[in-house]
């Protein structure tokens, strides 16, 4: 069994967010980055069914050297190896072109399962997964809650809306987009950590390909409080302050 | 002496002296293939242990001074004989007869109080041991103990007869009192008596610093203690010094409250298991199951052990083992996760420690305008109710005119990490923030919280820090020196192990309730030896205790003084305090020392007096 999981650096949200002069993204170079949650999750999956059938999980990254720091995170929790695919402008790449980045790096690892975060922290597009698996030629399923391994199939089950979930049975290889939540994660351990500071970590070249969508403008929310005394009689005020909060959308 | 007497005492020496160096080669030699962390380093404070401990037999009598005193009898009485037992060993052997000199005769009167001393103490020690034996000797009267007590009887007594004796009884007396010599050097061992020869070198070599658990070389690949070859030295002379007193079995909270840890059975196991030649068993196989995580890091047994036994970095050490190896318990998982990625343990975010600090109205730290750099750890950045203690810290340094600020960031301290054995979060955290307290030119540091004050106080010396590092109470206790109010409260105080026992704090809390009105009704296992609340060493996270809980026990200690009111100084104290009495449902009302001592100083006995 072999697993590729796609793990994506994102913003802490420690960080202080500052936008860059362009007005498109944040400004790079005084932010702190860490990996994206719902990747966590995909890892751990994937760390999980390696234990259960044996094989070997690669992690896979794509943007700028920084990255690199992520996929460290991902071999000293107990990836095996990692590839990074570099391209600085994959930072504001939309998901089609990082699909199309990260679909071509793992295409020749021949693997038979791929998985990723449902959707990534910042954008939250929910789409490289998807993409990736037409790319490839893969079925995929998305919003995972559960895998299972057996006979050369993987049969999964998908949360829906409502408290719903539908199982699915699907050949491999296969692509998945898991749910955060499902499994706890494990923590890196010390003999993890130095464990991978001897994995490899294999460097490929994006192609450069122009995004089709592009960020117009990026912008901190504004939040603003507004303060409105009632007045008048006891009935009055009560009258008011149910039509205020009808208008409010409170009740 | 005939001729044939010499003889037969030589090779009864020779044999004597065979059999003891056999047995002593065998731990020895066990002792020096650990890894070496004897630490000869800090001598003045070693030799004052050693003085105190050793000499004076301090530890033994503080906890116990019936039995101690008799022990230091026996103790004073075997020191006393050495002389005569080297002068009637050489006669014996033929070598040189100093017995007929007159400072020999003086001496051996002398010797006479002595010997009536050792025997009224070890008298005492065997009706003790035989007759009414405390749990924590075991269940059943060690028979060793009982013969090793008798020959040590037979010694004062022979000696005494010698005395008067004269001719053939004489002689037959002298056979008798070296034959138990000889035998005693063979016993000695294989025996708990070999804490008469180890003991002194043990507690030489204990660290000054209760708890004192170094750090682990990365560089070097070390990631804890795994298996039972991994114990370094100090850990396997301990081993083999434990005299089997129980007094760290009497003292641990998770032994009391009914859990399989027995601080005293895991110090023997390890003896065990060396003896047994399991050099290659996993510790974890070795102990009793799951009792590596069942201990708070009090450091009460530690505290305790009259012979220099270190118990907490064997814990430690065999926690790291496990953790580095992903086999930490489950709840500790996404402890670990919160303080890699949020840098605190509840893994939430700091914009609430910003709420708090704009709040509160505090600066940022600035060397050139603050004395103090105010710490405020994880509960003061997420613990509301802990945040009410800092803001009652504030007012009372504004008060008092003290310039303070924060940091404009700050990680958990690591002690969570370190305590836990996860010593690669740990020195994380512990880089970061040193590095970063030294940089804002800190000299001088207060915390409220007094896992923070070991932490930053000692660990973070091996980081760099420097600091000066004051828990709330002691400043506090400093600034309020002029206050006097009249009594009208009474309240019981819980010491927090990290404030009592490890900083040894134990007069100024009580100074600062005194001094606001309050009379301290005293729990049983106070000040030094506080009982704990259970919180320490992870175990705060533990989501099913086994036995009685020991916030609960501790609860139950505090509520038996009559005090309606609980005071106690460290925010994972109140936080297991509260719990157990959220539990129960009792009336007695949990306050934070500052928080009181700052209503009582604001109302001048209004506020909390009620």
């Amino acid at each position: 069994m072999k697993i590729a999981v796609c793990v994506k650096q994102v913003l802490s949200r420690e960080a202080t967010i500052r936008v860059n002069d362009q007005g498109t993204w944040v400004r790079d170079a005084d932010a702190q980055f860490e990996i994206n949650e719902p990747d966590q999750y995909a890892l751990e999956e994937a760390l999980r069914l390696k234990e259960q059938h044996g094989g070997e999980v690669i992690a896979v990254s794509a943007g700028p050297a920084r990255v690199t720091q992520v996929l460290r995170e991902a071999l000293a929790r107990g990836a095996d190896r990692a590839i990074h695919v570099g391209d600085d402008a994959l930072v504001e790449g939309d998901a089609f072109v990082v699909a199309a980045a990260l679909a071509e790096a793992i295409r020749p690892e021949g693997v038979d399962l791929i998985l990723t975060g449902l959707q990534s922290d910042d954008q939250g597009f929910g789409q490289v997964g998807v993409v990736m698996a037409e790319r490839l030629g893969m079925p995929h399923a998305t919003i995972i809650m559960d895998v299972s391994l057996a006979d050369g199939q993987v049969r999964v089950k998908r949360e829906l809306e409502g408290g719903w979930f539908q199982w699915v049975t699907l050949p491999l290889p296969t692509l998945l987009t898991i749910q955060s939540g499902i499994n706890q994660l494990r923590y890196a351990t010390l003999k993890g950590i130095m464990a991978a500071k001897k994995k490899e970590i294999r460097a490929v070249r994006a192609e450069g390909r122009a995004s089709e969508q592009r960020i117009a403008r990026l912008y901190v929310p504004e939040k603003s409080k507004q303060t409105r005394v009632l007045e008048g009689s006891a009935a009055e005020i009560a009258k008011e302050l149910v039509q205020a909060l009808r208008e409010a959308r409170v009740i | 002496m005939s001729a044939l007497e010499v003889w037969t005492f030589r090779l009864l020496v020779v044999v004597a002296l065979a059999l003891f160096s056999v047995q002593m080669a065998t731990r020895l030699r066990l002792v020096a293939a650990g890894a070496q962390n004897l630490r000869w380093d800090r001598f003045p404070e070693r030799f004052r242990q050693f003085l105190v401990d050793v000499v004076f037999q301090a530890r033994v009598i503080r906890a116990k001074p019936w039995v101690g005193s008799a022990h230091l009898l026996v103790f004073w009485g075997f020191v006393a004989f050495a002389g005569f037992t080297a002068v009637e060993s050489l006669r014996g052997l033929g070598l040189l007869d100093l017995t007929e000199t007159h400072w020999f005769r003086s001496y051996r009167v002398a010797l006479a109080p002595f010997a009536v001393a050792v025997l009224a103490g070890i008298l005492f020690l065997l009706v003790r041991r035989g007759l009414f034996r405390p749990p924590a000797l075991g269940q059943t009267v060690s028979k060793e103990s009982i013969l090793i007590g008798v020959l040590i009887a037979t010694l004062m007594v022979t000696f005494l007869l010698d005395l008067r004796l004269e001719g053939g009884a004489e002689r037959v007396n002298w056979w008798v009192h070296m034959l138990v010599i000889l035998a005693f050097l063979v016993l000695i061992p294989d025996s708990k008596h070999l804490h008469l020869v180890l003991s002194p070198v043990t507690v030489f070599l204990k660290s000054p610093v209760l708890g004192d658990v170094p750090n682990l070389d990365f560089e070097r690949e070390e990631v804890g203690f795994e298996t039972v070859a991994d114990l370094p030295a100090k850990q396997r002379l301990d081993a083999f010094t434990c005299v089997e007193c129980g007094r760290c079995q009497e003292a641990c909270p998770a032994f009391a409250t009914g859990k399989l840890l027995n601080p005293k059975k895991l110090i023997l196991d390890a003896q065990r298991a060396m003896l047994g030649g399991q050099l290659d068993a996993k510790l974890v196989d070795v102990f009793d199951d799951g009792v590596l995580w069942q201990c708070t890091t009090c450091g009460a047994c530690e505290n305790q052990c009259p012979v220099g036994i270190e118990h907490v970095p064997l814990i430690i050490g065999s926690r790291r083992g496990l953790v580095s190896n992903g086999e930490a318990p489950d709840y500790l998982g996404p402890v670990f996760n919160n303080l890699e990625r949020r840098g605190n343990i509840w893994g939430l975010t700091y914009d609430q420690r910003d709420k708090f600090i704009a709040s509160a109205g505090v600066e940022t730290f600035d060397a050139s305008r603050h004395s103090y750099l105010v710490w405020l750890g994880c509960a003061g950045a997420f613990e509301a109710d802990y945040q009410k203690s800092l803001r009652a810290l504030f007012e009372i340094l504004h008060a008092n005119g003290v310039r303070f600020g924060v940091l404009a960031k700050e990680r958990c301290n690591g002690d969570p990490a370190k305590r836990t054995g996860n010593e690669y979060i740990f020195q994380e955290l512990a880089t970061q923030n040193a590095e970063e307290l030294r940089q804002a030119g800190a000299k001088k540091i207060v915390t409220s919280c007094p896992h923070c004050l070991k932490t930053l106080g000692q660990d973070y010396r091996r980081f760099g820090l420097d600091a000066e590092v004051v828990h709330s109470a002691v400043l506090v206790s400093e600034l309020t020196s002029h206050v006097h109010l009249a009594k009208d409260d009474e309240v019981t105080f819980h010491d927090p192990c990290y404030l009592g026992r490890y900083a040894g704090h134990t007069a100024e809390p009580r100074a600062l309730l005194h001094r606001v009105g309050a009379e301290v009704k005293e729990p049983v296992r106070n000040r030094d030896n506080p009982f704990c609340c259970g919180a320490g060493g992870g175990l705060l996270f533990e989501e099913h205790e086994s036995g009685k809980r020991i916030s609960q026990e501790r609860l139950d200690q505090l509520q038996a003084t009559g005090a309606r009111r609980v005071v106690t100084a460290c925010p994972f104290c109140s936080i297991m305090l509260k719990g157990a009495q959220a539990s129960t449902q009792s009336s007695t009302e949990m306050v934070d020392l500052i928080s009181y001592v700052n209503d009582k100083l604001r109302g001048e006995g209004r506020g909390a007096g009620g």
